[in-house]
């Protein structure tokens, strides 16, 4: 095997002639085709957009809290927008739109997806990069202009879209029905368009990836939890994202050149409009057909994440690795099924009804499968409280509190009293918002080193974990009480109504609770920016884990590994293994190097290797302590 | 520090290894049948519901260019013969012969929505079945361009001097889509006929 290259990992300047590329700036941070480069972008960026969005949801907790009193200084930021101090409504219901649309769309699945499927895919997997590098950095590209184009619709004078995350027509339809419906909605729509462009090629990437780039003895079986997870999003995301642009094409066309998919029998004041025919319910089907398996593809990567951050701080095998993976195929294939639960009030045929909701009642089994075995994984363990596993567990914690109200809503008959309530609000904010943001941020503090060759600071990441957990709860849990009194979500001014009034005070500490969330993730960000120039030092395997990303160098190289891709012998739990020495052994290590701590059924009916162990035992284990 | 690269890793990171580009694009063929689907679901979810399709007798020019498609789909399979038996020449006329007859199809679209457009059956129009016609065709038709640049792609290599392996990979690429489209319009059409 002849060498042909000579990779100096210091020292960039000193090539040999065969082709490394010299790397420019541009070469390097912006047009990176290196999946890890590609991967922080998509996480600043990420950040950047949860930072804004999180800002916005603040502005329209201030209206809730204090729909009567003034605040100059929005004026001063906001200008027209927010004249005299008070958030206008045209305002406010752009503001829950668009803190919506950043969230479920940019920070959980771009910045979720696309920061750990291209971080990890590649690592843990044991390839060199993705299959195609080039659509890789495209699919960032595209993300970014999709950031850029939903943003500038706060610079237009319509301002941005407001008719809701769902955009439902015909409110999203009409471009004079209010003025979200205007200019802010057609660049919602390009931005949208532009999204999922962006989410299939990073998508159709990861499963490529995944298939067809493994390293020699990683067979499906023995992949982390993680890359299932962004593998069967990714499925998720080629499946059911195109039926979103086949909705987004229709509603553009009803915007902009007349037609009637959605439309029929509108007056506007007192003009009749010509269009005839359309059914606004069909948006409903396309969009929620995407819309429902889009909250797994938020969800799923961050349970991905948590299984393998409990079971490494827990020193112990993830509980059922088997039912896990079964668990999230079952989750995939479920999603696709459940889309009408969101349709119970459109006059839906209740026997219809019925069906979705059996269905969606039936996604209790894989989720309540994966819970119990986040416990069982931590029950006596040897729980190393590392920031990252605090994120981790504040995902199973918001995962039971949040999901448990899922049943609540699957159910039509009680679906029909909650519906557009606090609610729901609170459901999704705990099961999706609050569940799979711990679950982003459990896997920054866990891969931070590996992403920067840094440490994060623990301190400040408790400090963020306490602050953030605490007011998460203290800001949603309250929202279920106003739902199940029946206040209404998106209202701007809900203390119109007499029987509401009573909330008013609720609202009030709920504020508080978002604000002091809010001020904690300072915390985070001094952290994060801080110590990707001024943290310590990362060692190569800062966690003691097994998988493979932790045996590349600290210091990053395009393909991953100096040398050969390491081969894998074993699955990635191996924790305090009995008779092993380490209480971590990682999959490159053969059994061969293990004599004293190999099962039976590590060999997989391998009678060979089962021979070679029984002669090992013979001759080394006193009769008295063989196990079998 | 300095590592040593083995020449096969080196090799897996070039263009060699076409197999995860050509599953790429198969995943791309199946996201884009469920973005079709997505349009055709809507058709059948609004024709049962308000109880009426389309009405129309599509015009001729949708049977014309389907043969077209299909005339096209043979050229290129053929294109792709000729360049395993190594007959370069014969690949590039196959290749124009291919760009030809998918010009004539886009040319017979066109030609298609001008006649539908005459006897009064408009994009915008309050029977939905008719504005979803031409959306599908449309998009199909955006195929088709996307497609033509494959073609292009590869006769670039055939008159370029590229690697036999690559000319293979750009063939393949291109074969893939290209009868991919053909079927896709197929489908479209026969859905169309049989749903009026």
């Amino acid at each position: 095997m002849s060498t042909i290259s000579l990779h100096d990992t210091h020292n960039h300047d000193s090539h040999d002639d065969h082709g490394h590329h010299k790397e420019t700036f541009l070469t390097k941070y912006v047009f990176s085709q290196d999946h890890k480069m590609i991967a922080k972008q998509f996480l600043i960026t990420g950040i950047i957009m949860a930072v804004i969005a999180m800002g916005l949801s603040i502005l329209f907790r201030l209206q809730l809290a204090w729909p009567d009193t003034n605040f100059p200084i929005l004026e001063t930021f906001l200008g027209t927008w927010a004249e005299g101090g008070r958030i206008k409504p045209d305002f406010y219901l752009a503001l829950v739109t668009i803190h919506g649309t950043i969230m479920v769309f940019f920070v959980l699945t771009a910045g979720l997806s696309g920061t750990f499927s291209n971080l990890l895919i590649p690592l843990q997997i044991g390839a060199r990069d993705m299959a195609s590098p080039f659509l890789n950095m495209l699919s960032y590209w595209f993300f970014f202009g999709a950031c850029v184009i939903m943003m500038s619709s706060f610079f237009i004078q319509t301002g941005p879209a407001s008719a809701g995350w769902t955009v439902y027509p015909p409110l999203s339809a009409l471009p004079t029905a209010i003025k979200g419906s205007a200019l802010g909605m057609t660049l919602w729509l390009i931005s949208m368009i532009m999204f999922v462009a962006s989410s299939l090629m990073g998508g159709i990437n990861y499963v490529s990836t995944v298939l067809n780039m493994r390293t020699k003895g990683m067979d499906l079986w023995k992949m982390p939890l993680t890359i299932w997870a962004f593998f069967l999003t990714a499925i998720l995301g080629i499946l059911s994202f195109p039926v979103l642009v086949a909705g987004v094409v229709l509603l553009i066309f009803d915007r902009s050149f007349g037609t009637s998919f959605y439309l029929s029998d509108i007056v506007m004041g007192t003009q009749v409009l010509p269009n005839e025919g359309g059914s606004p319910i069909l948006w409903q089907h396309l969009f929620w057909f995407l819309g429902h398996p889009e909250v797994y593809i938020v969800i799923m990567p961050a349970l991905g994440i948590s299984s393998e951050v409990i079971s490494v701080n827990s020193r112990k095998p993830i509980f059922g690795y088997h039912a896990m993976i079964y668990s999230l195929i079952g989750i995939t294939v479920l999603s696709f099924i459940v889309w009408g639960h969101h349709m119970f009030v459109t006059g839906m045929n209740p026997l219809l009804g019925g069906v979705f909701m059996i269905t969606t009642l039936i996604i209790a089994v894989p989720s309540a499968v994966k819970t119990f075995n986040y416990l069982a994984t931590l029950w006596r363990g040897n729980i190393k409280f590392t920031p990252a596993m605090l994120f981790a567990i504040g995902l199973v914690s918001f995962f039971i509190s949040g999901g448990l109200t899922g049943i609540f809503l699957g159910n039509a008959s009680l679906d029909i009293n909650l519906h557009d309530t606090y609610f729901v609000v609170a459901h999704f904010h705990l099961v999706m918002g609050s569940a799979a943001i711990f679950g982003m941020l459990a896997g920054v503090y866990h891969w931070y080193p590996k992403m920067f060759g840094r440490m994060m600071s623990s301190k400040l990441g408790y400090l963020h974990f306490w602050l953030t957990f605490i007011s998460a709860y203290l800001v949603f849990f309250p929202l279920h009480f106003l739902g199940l009194d029946g206040v209404p979500r998106r209202y701007y001014a809900f203390t119109e109504f007499e029987f509401m009034q009573k909330w008013l005070t609720v609202n009030v500490f709920v504020t508080w609770a978002a604000i002091i969330g809010a001020l904690a993730q300072v915390a985070f960000l001094w952290n994060f920016f801080y110590n990707i120039f001024r943290g310590k030092k990362a060692p190569q395997n800062p966690w003691e884990s097994n998988t493979l990303e932790w045996t590349t160098p600290v210091e990053h190289l395009h393909g991953n590994w100096p040398g050969e891709i390491p081969t894998v012998y074993r699955w990635p739990y191996d924790y305090s293994k009995p008779g092993s020495e380490a209480d971590f052994i990682p999959q490159t290590v053969p059994f061969s190097q293990t004599m004293s701590s190999n099962m039976p059924h590590d060999f997989e009916g391998n009678t060979e290797s089962e021979r070679i162990q029984r002669e090992w035992e013979a001759k080394n284990v006193p009769a008295t302590e063989k196990l079998d | 520090m300095v590592h040593t690269l083995k020449e096969q890793d080196v090799k897996y990171g070039e263009e060699l290894n076409t197999k995860p580009k050509k599953f790429i694009l198969w995943l791309f063929v199946v996201s884009s049948t469920i973005m079709f689907g997505g349009f055709t679901s809507f058709y059948i979810v609004f024709a049962a519901s308000k109880g009426k399709g389309h009405g129309l007798v599509l015009p001729d020019a949708f049977m014309y260019s389907s043969l077209i498609l299909i005339g096209s789909s043979v050229c290129l399979f053929l294109a792709a013969k000729a360049l395993k038996a190594g007959n370069i020449g014969s690949q590039k006329v196959l290749l124009w012969g291919t760009m030809v007859l998918a010009l004539v199809f886009g040319y017979l679209q066109v030609d298609a929505w001008s006649a539908l457009y005459h006897t009064g059956a408009t994009l915008v129009n309050n029977n939905a079945a008719i504005s979803l016609i031409y959306i599908v065709s449309g998009f199909h038709l955006l195929h088709i361009f996307g497609g033509l640049c494959f073609i292009l792609n590869c006769l670039f290599g055939a008159y370029g001097k590229i690697p036999a392996a690559k000319a293979k990979y750009r063939m393949e690429i291109a074969s893939i889509f290209w009868h991919f489209i053909d079927i896709l319009w197929i489908y479209l059409y026969v859905f169309l006929l049989l749903n009026s």
